[in-house]
């Protein structure tokens, strides 16, 4: 297995696409700006494109890769020759992803991924599916019997027992992609497109001709601007289905793999080992379905996202989460949270209202009587610092630390004794006259944090879930 | 209630604290001078003066006297076999349990100031977050540092 092998062709093609992209506009200034005649100008741009096409090339050419007894070698570097080992030991998952032009030539794009800080170890733009396959295997294979595996040549794998634990049905992924983040644009551009009439009815001096004609620009760009605000949240759910298209959870013997994907089709591993918690985020929109997202996260990086918090249920009905993880993940899907005390509503409150009430004050000030106008949004205000308030929660189940909090949206987090990296207790000086304190506990996810925190619990809770992680 | 951790740090650090706030005051009388200046040249209203010189004298009064001595009786640490143990903080009073098994490497920093002190600030990592205990004596530090190190290998365990 000592034979250096090449990615296929279609790599340089990527790789010029991937520099066009970069270089595009640092030329375009650059030609704009050095005032060079024509010929020069057409010139230099073709040389600039040769320049790419045969560095492009020749990254190509130099990228070599093979499987070692014990590791995988990568040489690669065009200028400076580069050589990078990577000890099967140290592999924590292969991810896979294909666009669209590593499905016309049935190819696919690794992601090595180890256990390092850096997250993503090396990427191989472009292998056949078969030889992606072959790597998995062999990945597998040494993984699990060391070196040993070779003396006994080709002997058969075991077959990887695989479970799928979750599909996405269409319904759900229709429902998700008009309920994400895309739903804020329209809201926007109708109240964009309201909070035109009233500027400019008040306009008394004008003549009406010049009213109506005014009015009607107005309603004439207002509209064209309504129009392309939908196009852009029908662009936004349209992306978002492609994404999240045709995915699938599935559970291997030691991994966690998600597939999704239409056009760019990916395929994610997390071992089960460098799982560190679990977060279920239930989005205002969302929550009046009782409908919620499930995140897992994962100490190792995932290629592109940043970090190690991965979607493994992207719309769930709350109260199936527990019927189809707790089989799987060794977790406690508890829904009997510790509130927060009675008195701590007061102070919730007060936190919310010293910032809402000085935004509120601002348009009486210059509008004055119409300015009162935004009051009415009052009662909308509390009625969210009193959900903050009912949602803060914990939860200690044996060697389980469970947080509750909302900040738009409703998190629940779950952590194990083992991953917490650090816990810590905060008590202002007003907290403590009330007898009350705030809890927050950090996990690792991928190269950063995540991790919950819960503001104004009675004072004793917090200290015993810090007596709980203290191990003294 | 929860028995506080039991150690402080340098006293000198009260010493460095107030001078680089000596030194933002500067700054600050600076900005008064100027205010000053203005105010006679371009005839503002004379009440700007009184406004500014309270505003000087108020940072003085907590930068240089208040808050180090607020911080410096709040800063607590402790290095038990299990766990190291922080308490610190003005407004927030905050108390942080880093495992041991989750340390995953110490280290020690000296800026100018500090080192003019013989004091070194001693950084703990985790693999997520990043913990200071700030301006220790220097072998204090370096002791520690060693301490935490070994510790912290014994109780090697998989992230």
């Amino acid at each position: 297995m000592s034979k250096a092998a090449r990615l296929h062709p279609i790599s340089a093609v990527m790789t010029l696409l991937k520099l066009l992209k970069e270089f595009t506009i640092p030329f375009l200034v650059f030609v704009v700006f050095g005032d060079l005649s024509l010929p020069l100008t057409i010139i230099v741009t073709c040389l600039f494109i040769v320049f790419l096409i045969v560095f492009s090339f020749l990254s190509w050419f130099r990228f070599t890769y093979r499987l070692e007894d014990e590791e995988i070698r990568i040489q690669y570097g065009v200028i400076v020759r580069k050589k990078r080992y990577i000890p099967f030991e140290r592999i924590q998952s292969l991810d896979f992803s294909e666009n669209i032009l590593h499905q016309l030539f049935g190819l696919v794009k690794i992601s090595v991924e180890t256990a390092g800080s850096e997250g993503t170890e090396a990427v191989l733009t472009a292998v056949t599916k078969k030889q992606a396959e072959t790597i998995q295997e062999i990945l597998n294979q040494r993984k699990q019997t060391g070196a040993v595996a070779e003396q006994d040549g080709q002997e058969a794998l075991p077959a990887v027992h695989e479970e799928i634990i979750y599909k996405i049905t269409s319904r759900e992924l229709v429902l998700l992609a008009s309920t994400s983040g895309g739903i804020g644009v329209v809201i926007t551009a109708v109240i964009a497109f309201i909070s035109q009439f009233d500027e400019w009815i008040p306009f008394e001096k004008l003549t009406e001709e010049f009213i109506s004609f005014a009015l009607n620009q107005i309603f004439i760009v207002s509209i064209l601007v309504l129009i392309g605000l939908l196009l852009a949240w029908v662009v936004a759910v349209i992306g978002m289905m492609l994404k999240y298209a045709d995915f699938t959870l599935k559970k291997t013997d030691k991994d966690l793999v998600i597939t999704r994907g239409l056009l760019e089709k990916k395929k994610i591993t997390i071992p089960l080992k460098r799982i560190q918690g679990i977060r279920i985020s239930e989005n205002i929109l969302r929550q009046p379905f009782k409908l919620a997202t499930v995140y897992l996260i994962s100490a190792g990086g995932t290629e592109g996202e940043g970090t190690g918090t991965v979607v493994i249920l992207p719309l769930i009905k709350k109260k199936r989460i527990k019927e189809l993880l707790s089989p799987h993940l060794d977790y406690q899907f508890i829904e009997n949270f510790t509130p927060a005390p009675k008195r701590s509503l007061k102070r919730y409150m007060f936190r919310g209202l010293v910032i809402v009430l000085p935004i509120l004050l601002v348009p009486v000030f210059f509008f004055k009587f119409w300015g009162l106008l935004g009051f009415l949004t009052l009662p909308m205000f509390i009625y969210w610092f009193y959900l903050k308030y009912k949602d803060a929660g914990w939860s200690i189940d044996e060697d389980q630390l469970s947080l509750r909090f909302r900040g738009l949206t409703k998190h629940t987090i779950f952590m194990q004794r083992k991953n917490i990296q650090s816990l810590r207790s905060r008590t202002t000086y007003f907290q403590k006259r009330k007898d009350l304190s705030s809890i927050m506990a950090f996990v690792k996810s991928g190269i950063g944090l995540d991790g919950g925190t819960v503001t104004d619990l009675e004072r004793k809770d917090v200290e015993a879930v810090y007596q709980w992680f203290s191990r003294s | 209630m929860l028995g506080e951790p039991q150690k402080r740090i340098s006293e000198q650090a009260l010493t460095v604290w107030r001078i680089s706030a000596l030194m933002m005051t500067v700054i600050v009388l600076l900005v008064t001078g100027g205010v000053t200046a203005a105010v006679i040249l371009f005839d503002w209203p004379v009440f700007i003066i009184f406004a500014a010189v309270l505003v000087l004298i108020l940072f003085a009064y907590l930068s240089i006297y208040l808050i180090p001595l607020i911080r410096w009786r709040r800063w607590r640490y402790e290095v038990r076999e299990h766990e190291i143990e922080l308490q610190h903080g003005v407004i927030f009073i905050t108390r942080t349990l880093v495992p041991m098994v989750r340390v995953q490497h110490v280290d020690t920093k000296q800026g100018p100031l500090l080192r003019k002190y013989q004091l070194a600030t001693v950084t703990v990592s985790t693999a997520a977050t990043v913990h200071e205990i700030p301006a220790l004596q220097i072998e204090e530090a370096e002791e520690l540092r060693v301490y935490i190190s070994k510790l912290a290998r014994v109780a090697d365990e998989d992230v």
